[in-house]
């Protein structure tokens, strides 16, 4: 059973990766907490069912939903917060709020308030190994994960755009006096980050089979939690603290059985980091 | 002259106009309704109110009641208990209606209770569960002017455990169930009786509604213990997502749920995984009686989609207070009066003997799910389980 639910939670875990580090990027680079980006995640979702209702393949689909989260980060960044980063960061996070609500209800509006079925042929199959068994969503997740965070990584610390995106992050001023193209690289930063949220929303469509207008609400605040707990802005520690919250969301629940409300655990953990390691998880104080 | 002449005509027209339109407004017989019909619930309430739509068609084409029409007031409560209040308020001072039925859960209707039973006013409710919806907790006495046509949680739960234990013979059980009025409700009535029959409880877990939807920690547990049965209490998105999950896992104990699986949702977000799923609700769509053949078949056709529990039980609402006004007159107190003198009424969703301070006493329904729809499996009459008990 350990095992089954260490597969359980590996996938929470992953999902909740691919959310937060879009979120701790954007903070990374500019500063703001970016809560449309659940918003983002939900649309990543619902532009992927759409696409799989109309060319029927999975994969394509999930490849349509990263894309259309992506121009829309692009667009959000472009057009909202760009306008507005001469002003105290109160005022995108407002914005950023209100965008977030607006989505929510866009979802409503147009796709109805039903849950919607993601009903994906997938073709990869389960994996099982005795009594441990990985569906083959979880599977999915693992894999599609794994193979995003490679990529991450390898544009991160491989190439020129991720050592401009680094830069940016530890001092954009600096960086641009160094010819480094600032707007350009906080454009790539909302394109790359919006693209794994959709990513997520479309896993999460798949794994649980339902997309609805309110599934970016609990992970806007806990994506929130998470980026904290692995210290603002930082790549590594979120993706650590992601898969911190999802294990100890699944031991509570599938071990400990004590009943202990599920979305808790990422606040009781962010609180504690807070207490204790007030630069997060792998930050350096 | 010819003017003054044209403009006499003209108010006098319009007076009668008036007279008439007050004349027939008198003659229509004010029912009033409220349903989430937008909003988390609008599934539902859309539901129940097509339902209640349809039994006023019926009842207007057969004649109304005693000569007169029935107007239904329709309200969209959008589960939201202030918005409730409000449309009580506005149904009893504006619209004054004489009787009202409601087709949302027990948030709303829970707070309309209270509202009503002061203005002495009769409530059929169709299937919200909350006990307090009958029940005025702080005087500890029933709102003796509400009446409920769904089962209890308590009711609904033991009779399912019935089921379970003497038909299915399921010994060792794990419980799972959402965490409300409803699905404590529901599971404590279950595992209750579900001891007393003899059978062993492995598990209890709750989780957290509506909020929860990955559920495969829960079940992983479930199925370390390897039960016979899981029962699983909760509404339609969160029961597929067991269903399926389950499914994943390789869990092969039989699935019982309750009239919160009972909606055509269930089946589609389910899919193959609904198969052999069964439930204990307040529909049996292969009973033989004409009434509710003919409702299924005439659901079917007005709305392209088939009908749910959900429906049924706010229709046979609707019908209940209809039956009381054509006894009793249009005095609300006559109707309340009639309601309660309830005998052996044969409703929609079952034949209903009597109630008991406000609740109903009838048999559960146990479907099971074959090709993609609810079918009989039995239904559970032990007049010692379906006998809501005594509030205090």
């Amino acid at each position: 059973m350990l095992v089954q639910q260490l597969a359980n939670g590996i996938a929470v875990g992953s999902v909740y990766a691919l959310i937060s580090l879009g979120l701790t990027m954007v903070y990374g680079i500019l500063r703001i907490l970016h809560i449309a980006h659940a918003g983002i995640y939900a649309l990543g979702a619902y532009t992927g069912w759409f696409a799989f209702r109309l060319v029927g393949e999975f994969w394509l689909s999930l490849f349509i939903g990263m894309a259309g989260s992506a121009l829309a980060g692009y667009l959000i960044e472009r057009f909202l917060y760009s306008p507005l980063l001469h002003l105290p960061r109160i005022a995108p996070l407002i914005v950023s709020i209100g965008l977030f609500t607006a989505m929510e209800e866009t979802f409503r509006i147009v796709a109805g308030p039903h849950t919607l079925t993601y009903n994906a042929k997938i073709g990869i199959g389960d994996l099982s190994l005795g009594n441990f068994k990985l569906t083959e969503t979880q599977l999915l997740i693992l894999i599609v994960t794994f193979l995003i965070l490679i990529i991450l990584w390898v544009i991160l610390s491989r190439t020129r755009t991720g050592l401009a995106m680094r830069a940016c992050a530890m001092d954009a001023e600096t960086a641009s006096s160094f010819g480094v193209n600032v707007k350009a690289i906080v454009a790539i930063n909302f394109l790359i980050g919006s693209a794994m949220a959709g990513a997520a929303g479309v896993l999460i469509g798949v794994y649980d089979n339902q997309v609805w207008p309110t599934m970016g609400s609990i992970p806007a605040y806990k994506a929130l939690a998470i980026v904290v707990l692995g210290g603002l802005g930082n790549i590594p520690g979120t993706v650590l603290a992601s898969f911190v919250v999802g294990m100890a969301e699944t031991f509570f629940i599938g071990i400990l059985a004590i009943p202990f409300p599920r979305d808790a655990v990422a606040f009781v953990a962010m609180i504690l980091v807070l207490m204790f390691r007030p630069y997060g998880l792998l930050g350096k104080g | 002259m010819g003017k003054n002449f044209g403009i006499g005509a003209f108010v006098l027209g319009l007076s009668i106009f008036l007279a008439t339109g007050m004349v027939f407004s008198q003659e229509t017989i004010k029912i009033g309704f409220f349903a989430p019909i937008t909003g988390p619930a609008a599934a539902d309430g859309t539901s129940a109110k097509n339902a209640v739509e349809l039994g006023l068609k019926e009842v207007n084409e057969t004649g109304g009641i005693r000569g007169k029409k029935v107007e239904l007031i329709i309200y969209d409560d959008r589960l939201n208990p202030q918005e409730a209040v409000a449309i009580a308020n506005k149904l009893i001072e504006k619209d004054k209606v004489i009787g009202v039925v409601s087709g949302s859960y027990s948030g709303p209707t829970r707070v309309t209770a209270p509202i009503f039973q002061k203005a002495q006013i009769p409530m059929v409710v169709g299937y919200a569960v909350h006990p307090d919806v009958t029940w005025d907790p702080k005087e500890k006495k029933p709102n003796d002017f509400i009446f409920r046509n769904g089962f209890l949680g308590e009711v609904e739960g033991a009779a399912a455990a019935e089921f379970a234990v003497k038909n299915l013979k399921a010994k060792r059980i794990s419980i799972i169930f959402m965490d409300n009025d409803f699905g404590r409700a529901i599971s404590s009535g279950f595992a209750e009786r579900a001891e007393k029959l003899g059978a062993t409880i492995l598990t209890r877990q709750m989780y957290k509604f509506p909020g929860e939807k990955d559920f495969r920690p829960y079940l992983t547990r479930i199925k370390e213990g390897n039960p016979d049965l899981i029962f699983a209490a909760g509404y339609y998105n969160e029961a597929a997502s067991i269903v399926r999950q389950a499914k994943e896992l390789g869990i092969t104990a039989q699935i019982m749920g309750e009239e919160g699986f009972d909606s055509p949702k269930f089946l589609e977000i389910a899919g193959p995984a609904a198969e052999g799923v069964i439930i204990a609700t307040n529909l049996d769509r292969d009973d033989p009686r004409p009434l509710v053949q003919n409702f299924l078949k005439n659901y079917r056709k007005t709305y392209n989609e088939d009908a749910d529990m959900v429906g049924a039980s706010s229709y046979d609402a609707f019908m209940i207070l209809v039956e009381a006004i054509r006894k009793a007159g249009t005095d609300p107190k006559a109707i309340q009066k009639a309601l309660l003198e309830t005998k052996d009424y044969n409703g929609l969703t079952g034949k209903i003997s009597r109630f008991i301070q406000g609740e109903v006493v009838k048999p559960v329904q146990i479907q099971i799910v074959k090709e993609g729809k609810f079918r009989r499996l039995g239904v559970v009459d032990n007049i010692e389980v379906i006998t809501p008990p005594p509030k205090k």
